[in-house]
């Protein structure tokens, strides 16, 4: 009999590190609606996009440490095969949105196949030179593209088949529902042989090679499928803001800002990004409130000042203190359910 | 199309190349001795580019006679950048070093948008105009003056390096840097040397070019890629790669601007790029 | 007793600027056996070490593994044949624990990281480095950096290990450590090339040894010959210690 109530005690308790994470999903479930207006509701959706493309951007950079600032490639790749596609053909941009993925996913072959040759900065300064050669291609070839003018998603209202919506709420969910997936994503790859390949290669590609990893075959693996990531989210910020140009979204300032999302919150982590994008968002919201916009050049010039700050400061991000604060925080919460007498 | 306007473009292209290799030096130069990929470096050569528009415009000073105070000024600017900026990261990882030199990058493209506007710039000079016709080749002197401008400091960096004290030691550190400082060479005063010089020689390019080059605040993103391009295809670390793939790609980003249109030059460079990664990866001098 | 030839080195050279670091290198190594390496700073072993596992690329000559063609292979694709090896200056995954590194090591023959986490935690008992399993590589002392690189090595399951100046450094206790680990290692079936300046371990582990001298084969044979090779005893000390 003794055993019997020990192991109906054992059966229930609600610890912390169990009922925090509930708590906070929930807590992002209802989010949208606790919030006064439009505008804030349009600043969560925004974090989602960033937690979405800074966790793509950190599978192949944040893992394995090459560094690319040339993913806006990727992102102006989906957005604007999928807008073409919705505009010209009226196809629905739920069906677009994985053409617009696979899109940024077959850039990435040869992508990868040129910029893997080079190591460390240079590896860089390729994807940066390769997004900004893909920059000037779409600015160039107006006939398809608008040139400068860039594309618009024709506004059709109430139209949820063709991924448009009156109220910013669906976005959200859809945002939420998106960036979650990619945190899913990541967790998955991080478990997986490939993500610990990924991590061998950051540490040194020599010893990981004489081990037997094929370097360039995990690098283009995690690239495609960062890449492939950060198409949908292209697909969907067109759909969301209705408007895309070469300059945004193929630019380098976008291609920092993702990385700069992960590199704050914490590479090689899960959910670095997801904190970088809220701290980033944050950010961003602050100095676009406090400038009012008035001075070109300013914005981007604090972007480039909190990039070398953070480089000076932080350069592991605040994930550590992040997961400190955390720790320390649900130590001083109850458990609830019976413990054993 | 007409030989004289493809030989017209094979001029231009050739004459561009000097700047492009006196860009590409400054950047190995920082390389070689500090260890680190400068993607500011653009930047650098819009400084120069800015600072010898002011002088002209506030001061009337030509262009040439302005280069004694452009390249003094930002040799000042890039000892201080390695100071303060790449000091503290020398010993970071790689990631470190791109994201300051990138982060560098876009803060001084954009206080040079905020303080100067985007607004092109140029200047008026009276030789500005000036030109040789060949035949149906027309060679604009400006272009030409830079050209032997950048050979000129080519030359002089060479001798500085090959017979002074100094640029010897600055090749030690660049050699091996433990055993120069077992030789008693500084090597943090090299670095700050290193750096100073790569600046003023891009601060030089910039100034060389503005007689007949738009300034912007952008304009050294172009630079910086090219220059990138120029030091690849060169086959890192070796002079003479570099000086022909400046010419390599001098001629093609001329001709791709001829043939493919104005706004499609640096497309075409990094089709040389794309080229010579996949043909030969260790580059012109490199063993395949 | 049939002895198979498991890896065989043909006339292998090459050369970096104007030096020849190795000069048409040929020999065999039969499966189960332990071969030593040995030959004055700067002989080529280190070389030869890249250049049979596809570091860098031979101007000539052949390296077959297991009676396949090997040349030139890439580093990885090498290690996948069975082909493993440590390096001179370890190279541990600084940030990650030990037993993380191992695991990089195993996931080559058992692709799922349960499985290979398995793998890796055998190999860490054998190596003797179970204690600090959830160190971070990088704070290991040396010795226990050169033991990472064994295990590492020896999780990838390879027929034939390279071990390259693996007991540089290491004290008199140390030593007969490294050589018993390494006997066991035979005894498990693998094949081991040893290169070594420490001459008592080379000595007592090695079944043949191969002496170079300026990238070129001086002598092959039993430890105890090899010694009293006079061509030998030159390469390291110099003409006038020739024994006439």
């Amino acid at each position: 009999m003794p055993a019997q109530i020990e192991a109906r005690s054992a059966s229930f308790r609600l610890t912390p590190d169990r009922y925090v994470p509930a708590l906070f999903l929930a807590f992002l479930l209802v989010l949208p609606y606790l919030l006064p207006n439009p505008f804030y509701v349009h600043i969560v959706v925004m974090m989602a996009i960033y937690v979405m493309l800074g966790g793509a951007w950190n599978i192949l950079s944040g893992y394995a440490g090459q560094l690319s600032l040339g993913h806006a490639a990727f992102f102006g790749t989906g957005a604007y095969v999928s807008t073409l596609l919705v505009n010209h053909y009226g196809i629905s941009p739920w069906i677009t949105l994985w053409f617009g993925g696979a899109a940024a996913l077959a850039l990435s072959l040869p992508i990868g196949f040129i910029c893997f040759r080079l190591q460390g900065p240079y590896f860089t300064i390729a994807t940066i030179g390769l997004a900004e050669a893909l920059r000037l291609l779409v600015l160039h070839f107006r006939e398809i593209t608008n040139g400068a003018q860039g594309l618009t998603v024709p506004f059709k209202g109430n139209a949820p088949w063709l991924l448009q919506f009156d109220s910013k709420m669906p976005y959200y969910y859809i945002a939420l529902a998106l960036a979650a997936g990619v945190l899913l994503v990541t967790w998955r790859m991080e478990r997986s042989r490939l993500g610990h390949y990924l991590v061998a290669i950051g540490q040194n590609q020599d010893a990981a090679e004489a081990l037997g990893i094929d370097s360039t075959r995990a690098k283009a693996r995690a690239l495609m499928l960062s890449a492939f990531l950060m198409g949908l989210g292209g697909v969907f910020y067109a759909q969301y803001t209705y408007v895309i140009d070469p300059d945004g979204a193929f630019g380098l300032g976008l291609s920092i800002q993702v990385a700069l999302v992960a590199i704050v919150g914490g590479v090689g982590t899960i959910l670095g990004p997801a904190i970088g994008a809220v701290i980033l968002e944050f950010f961003i919201q602050s100095t676009q409130i406090l400038l009012a916009g008035q001075y070109a050049g300013l914005e981007l010039m604090v972007y480039g000042g909190l990039l070398v700050a953070v480089i000076l400061w932080r350069p592991r991000g605040v994930y550590s203190w992040f997961e400190r604060m955390y720790t320390r925080i649900l130590s001083w919460l109850p458990s609830f359910g019976r413990t054993r007498a | 199309m007409e030989l004289s306007t493809f030989l017209q473009a094979l001029i231009t292209g050739i004459l561009m190349a000097g700047i492009y290799a006196l860009v590409a030096t400054g950047l190995t130069l920082i390389f070689g001795v500090v260890r680190i990929v400068n993607f500011a470096h653009g930047e650098f050569v819009m400084l120069g580019m800015y600072v010898t528009f002011w002088l002209w415009k506030l001061w009337g000073l030509d262009p040439y006679v302005s280069l004694l105070i452009t390249m003094p000024l930002l040799f000042c600017f890039g000892v201080l950048i390695q100071r303060f900026l790449f000091q503290p990261i020398l010993r970071a990882p790689d990631l470190a070093q791109i994201f300051m030199t990138v982060g560098l990058s876009v803060i001084l493209m954009n206080v040079a948008l905020f303080l100067f506007t985007a607004d092109f710039r140029s200047v008026k000079v009276p030789y500005g105009e000036w030109a040789w016709r060949l035949g149906g080749v027309t060679v604009l002197l400006p272009r030409l003056f830079a050209f032997l401008g950048a050979l000129l400091l080519a030359g002089v960096l060479t001798l500085f390096l090959t017979k002074t004290d100094i640029g010897k030691a600055l090749r030690a550190v660049a050699q091996d840097r433990e055993v120069s400082m077992l030789l008693g060479i500084n090597p943090n005063r090299m670095y700050l040397l290193a750096v100073g010089l790569g600046a003023a020689l891009a601060g030089a390019a910039g100034g060389l070019i503005v007689p007949f080059f738009y300034v912007f605040p952008t304009v050294g993103v172009v630079f910086v890629l090219i220059a990138f391009v120029v030091v690849i295809l060169g086959t890192l670390g070796s002079v003479q790669g570099a000086l022909l793939a400046s010419l390599i790609v001098g001629v093609a980003e001329s001709l791709g601007i001829l043939f493919a249109g104005s706004d499609l030059g640096l497309v075409v460079v990094f089709g040389i790029l794309v080229a010579s990664l996949i043909f030969r990866p260790s580059g012109l001098m490199g063993s395949r | 007793m049939s002895r198979n030839v498991l890896l065989e080195v043909e006339g292998l050279s090459k050369h970096f600027g104007g030096v020849q670091a190795v000069r048409d290198l040929s020999f065999q190594v039969q499966a189960g056996e332990i071969l030593g390496v040995i030959g004055p700073n700067g002989s080529g072993k280190t070389t030869t070490f890249h250049l049979i596992t596809g570091f860098h690329r031979p101007d000539r000559g052949h390296v077959r593994f297991n009676g396949e063609e090997i040349t030139g292979l890439p580093p990885h694709a090498v290690c996948a044949r069975g082909l493993c090896r440590t390096f001179q200056v370890a190279k541990p995954f600084p940030d990650i624990s030990v037993r993380r590194n191992v695991l990089m090591g195993a996931l080559l023959r058992r692709p799922d990281p349960t499985d290979a986490a398995g793998r890796a935690d055998e190999v860490l008992r054998r190596v003797g480095l179970e204690s600090r399993a959830d160190m971070a590589a990088g704070s290991l002392t040396t010795i226990d950096q050169r033991r990472l690189e064994v295990a590492r090595a020896l999780a990838t399951e390879p027929k034939l290990l390279l071990l390259d100046e693996t007991m540089a450094g290491l004290n008199a206790t140390e030593v007969v450590e490294a050589i018993k680990l390494i006997s066991t290692l035979r005894e498990q079936g693998l094949t081991v090339i040893v290169v070594e300046h420490v001459m008592r371990a080379v000595m007592s582990l090695s079944d043949r040894l191969v002496v170079l001298d300026q990238g070129a084969r001086i002598a092959e044979g039993a430890p105890k010959e090899v010694v009293e090779n006079p061509r030998v005893i030159e390469a390291y000390l110099g003409k006038e210690y020739r024994r006439a």
